[in-house]
């Protein structure tokens, strides 16, 4: 394929969460250093799971991958990038001022804004600053999910634009004041992203509508950004050649209809298409497997697992859901695991039994309203957190309260603060805050980001809360209840969803003991998608049937309290009608 | 020409955007003391978390925090002189201080404000 005979030195994989990034990235990498060539690959996940697919323990700077000859790893991770920035800016001062004034330095620097910037800034070295990468023929980036990379992604224009026309010199930098320096670096940055000798950018999708839409999307969002050298990955195209099969031909026509459906601005881009493989690609062989020619299949013949010992669907949950008559329902997990489709059918089953349920998401890749389908509910209100659309709104908020008495110089520099992209990330978390207080009269159904932005959302509840508490005034009763509101489980009930599969399931384990952290307890799991209660006899379908049994035991076993199992579907779960099916799981062949 | 230094909390920025709710003190402040460089004063504002270095090369400022913590903050100084202590100062404080030959221009009235529908108390809405 052309992709690996006459590779860019920078290939940056992109795309929604759950479509197999890491593990076309690393196929990548694995074969690019098995040509000779050196390779480093990067993880800008905050939930990577690099090591687990390559096997190796990889740190925050490259690590030689022992099984591999040329081949070395590394994790981003936001968390040590945030930790290594605060010692820098704060390290030096530590015996030079009283203790009170430290600490509050380091609260300072403890927010949600200080890891974004810590981790965009170790991104920008590695892609702006090329001696930094001098060592390897290719630089691959697997990158976070798609909300979170467009932010990335968008920022160096941002901010270097920000900087450069800021001339007052009090304007709101936030943590970003320390880095100034760097802004040639962040201009190197989009200027690398969008050289097409020097980068390729791969959208990786599976083969159904809302994922090529939501490519699609990506794919003009950098367009715009001046990155054109595109190419698109089909990852996990299904054909079955045992036509009486039902679930297998259901499987091929969906992924048919989708892909006769592709949008046009992924039509024109040079395309690969990679076939659903009998098993989760972990390990080296089944690496090197990917980019082979022949998609063997074990023969697998175990005997399918008919029996899952869990109640079918989403209905067990659901008494137990609607009983408090009001309150906050949240889907989370890594993306494309099918939170938004969770979210929609426990609306539907909320209103359906005549709760008044406003379901609303936070993703900025939401397709909320595809899920529904333009079919409108009594009781049912569907909205969505649009970023934009609530910057503008805190934005024209903020100048018309602390505005307001201001004459034209102080206004402008007010403006001018409030361009600070900090102020994007500080409406969202408004908005969200502001729906969860919803909760409190009816139910409120929120569909979250993916794992790496709901992990930030909740950083910033706490350092908002720890900010609360020392200074009460002036907060909106929404923020100061948010914390308490989401640690409250009368109120508030979280769905972790999952596929069946080894990375939704270990991310969702990391997930649930990062609400922990924040004192927050998950109230059921959902295992969506499973072909585990279903009778299939195509070989690649069987093969992934019995893979899914230990990822099942191990939610039930080990993480959850509560499980669902919702099985995978014949038609997609659009409209009011299929949700319902969702509820009680009806299409078992 | 008179000189101001102001020593801050540890901020995210100096109007306050970058909190859930902006304090309306912070951007007026902000706005006075960039109308004080325009009538060609001397104006220089640290915050701790971005400038920790003026806080530690001031003396007087060392021994304030020592002695009463991180709520001595802001601190004003006019022409090395602390004139005020945990709040921030109005803009005709400043004239009066620096004996600047000015008035306060007055505010412009609140009809050029956009209408957001929402009311004009900070926390409310």
């Amino acid at each position: 394929m052309n992709l690996l005979t006459n590779p860019t030195r920078i290939l940056f994989f992109t795309g929604k969460g759950g479509v197999g990034k890491t593990s076309l990235a690393c196929a990548t990498a694995v074969s690019l250093a098995d040509q000779g060539k050196k390779v480093l690959l990067v993880s800008t996940d905050p939930a990577s799971n690099l090591d687990e697919v390559l096997g190796a323990a990889l740190g925050n700077h490259p690590t030689p991958v022992p099984a591999v000859a040329n081949l070395s790893g590394m994790n981003l991770d936001p968390q040590a990038a945030a930790a290594e920035y605060r010692e820098r800016m704060v390290g030096p001062y530590r015996s030079l001022l009283p203790a009170a004034a430290i600490a509050s330095m380091e609260e300072q620097y403890s927010g949600s804004c200080t890891l974004e910037i810590a981790a965009f800034d170790e991104f920008s070295r590695l892609l702006g600053n090329l001696s930094a990468t001098a060592d390897f023929d290719h630089v691959i980036f697997d990158t976070a999910p798609t909300g979170h990379t467009l932010r990335l992604l968008t920022l160096p224009t941002a901010w270097s634009t920000f900087l450069t026309t800021n001339d007052t010199g009090t304007s709101c930098l936030g943590p970003l004041a320390g880095l100034q320096a760097q802004q040639e670096l962040y201009h190197q940055t989009v200027l690398s992203l969008a050289d097409p000798s020097l980068t390729t950018l791969i959208l990786v999708a599976r083969p159904e509508t809302t994922a090529l839409r939501e490519a699609a999307r990506t794919s003009r969002e950098l367009a715009a950004l001046g990155i054109l050298n595109q190419h698109l990955i089909i990852n996990g195209y299904f054909t079955t050649v045992y036509q009486n099969d039902p679930v297998a031909t259901a499987m091929q026509a969906r992924m048919t209809h989708a892909l006769d459906d592709l949008p046009a601005e992924l039509v024109a881009l040079p395309r690969t298409t990679i076939r659903l493989s009998a098993s989760n690609v972990l390990g080296l062989a089944s690496l090197r497997a990917i980019f082979g020619s022949d998609a063997s299949i074990a023969d697998d013949q175990t005997p399918a697992i008919h029996h899952v010992d869990l109640p079918p669907g989403l209905g067990s949950l659901m008494d137990e859901l609607a009983e408090p008559g009001h309150g906050v329902i949240l889907t989370m997990g890594k993306g494309g695991v099918g939170k938004t489709t969770v979210a929609a059918a426990v609306a539907v089953g909320l209103a359906e039994r005549g709760h008044r349920v406003h379901l609303s998401t936070t993703d900025p890749a939401a397709h909320l309203a595809a899920a529904v389908m333009g079919n409108s509910m009594p009781n049912l209100q569907v909205s969505r957190i649009d970023p934009q659309q609530v910057t503008s709104a805190y934005t024209t908020e903020v100048m018309g309260v602390a505005g307001a008495n201001l004459d034209a110089a102080g206004k402008a520099l007010l403006a001018e603060d409030l361009r600070s992209p900090c102020t994007e990330e500080i409406a969202v978390f408004r908005a969200f805050a502001q729906v969860v207080a919803e909760g409190q009269k009816q139910f409120v159904v929120l569909d979250t980001a993916p794992t790496g932005h709901t992990i930030l959302l909740l950083d910033a509840a706490l350092a908002y809360h720890k900010e609360v508490a020392r200074q009460a005034s002036e907060m909106p009763e929404f923020v100061v209840q948010l914390l308490p509101r989401l640690r409250n489980s009368n109120l508030t009930r979280i769905l972790i969803v999952t596929l069946p599969e080894a990375t939704p399931v270990h991310e969702a384990g990391q997930l649930q003991q990062d609400l922990r952290r924040a004192e927050i307890e998950p109230y059921a799991w959902v295992i969506n998608q499973s072909l585990a209660p279903l009778s299939v006899h195509d070989p690649v379908l069987h093969a992934r049937q019995n893979h899914e049994r230990p990822y099942i035991d191990e939610v039930v076993n080990k993480h959850a309290a509560r499980t669902a199992l919702i099985e995978w579907q014949n038609e997609p779960p659009t409209g009011i009608l299929a949700l319902e099916k969702l509820l009680t799981s009806t299409n078992r062949s | 020409m008179p000189s101001i230094q102001v020593f801050d909390k540890p901020m995210c920025c100096s109007t306050g955007v970058c909190g859930p709710q902006v304090d309306p003190v912070l951007p007026r402040f902000a706005a006075d003391l960039d109308w004080l460089r325009s009538q060609g004063v001397s104006v220089d504002r640290f915050n701790l978390a971005q400038q920790a270095d003026a806080f530690v090369k001031n003396a007087a400022v060392q021994e304030l925090l020592t002695k009463k913590g991180i709520d001595c903050l802001p601190l004003t100084f006019v022409d090395g002189q602390i004139v005020a202590e945990s709040e921030y100062p109005s803009r005709e404080k400043f004239i009066e201080w620096t004996r600047l030959p000015f008035t306060v221009a007055p505010f412009p009235s609140l009809s050029i404000v956009t209408d957001t529908g929402c009311c004009s108390e900070p926390g409310c809405c």
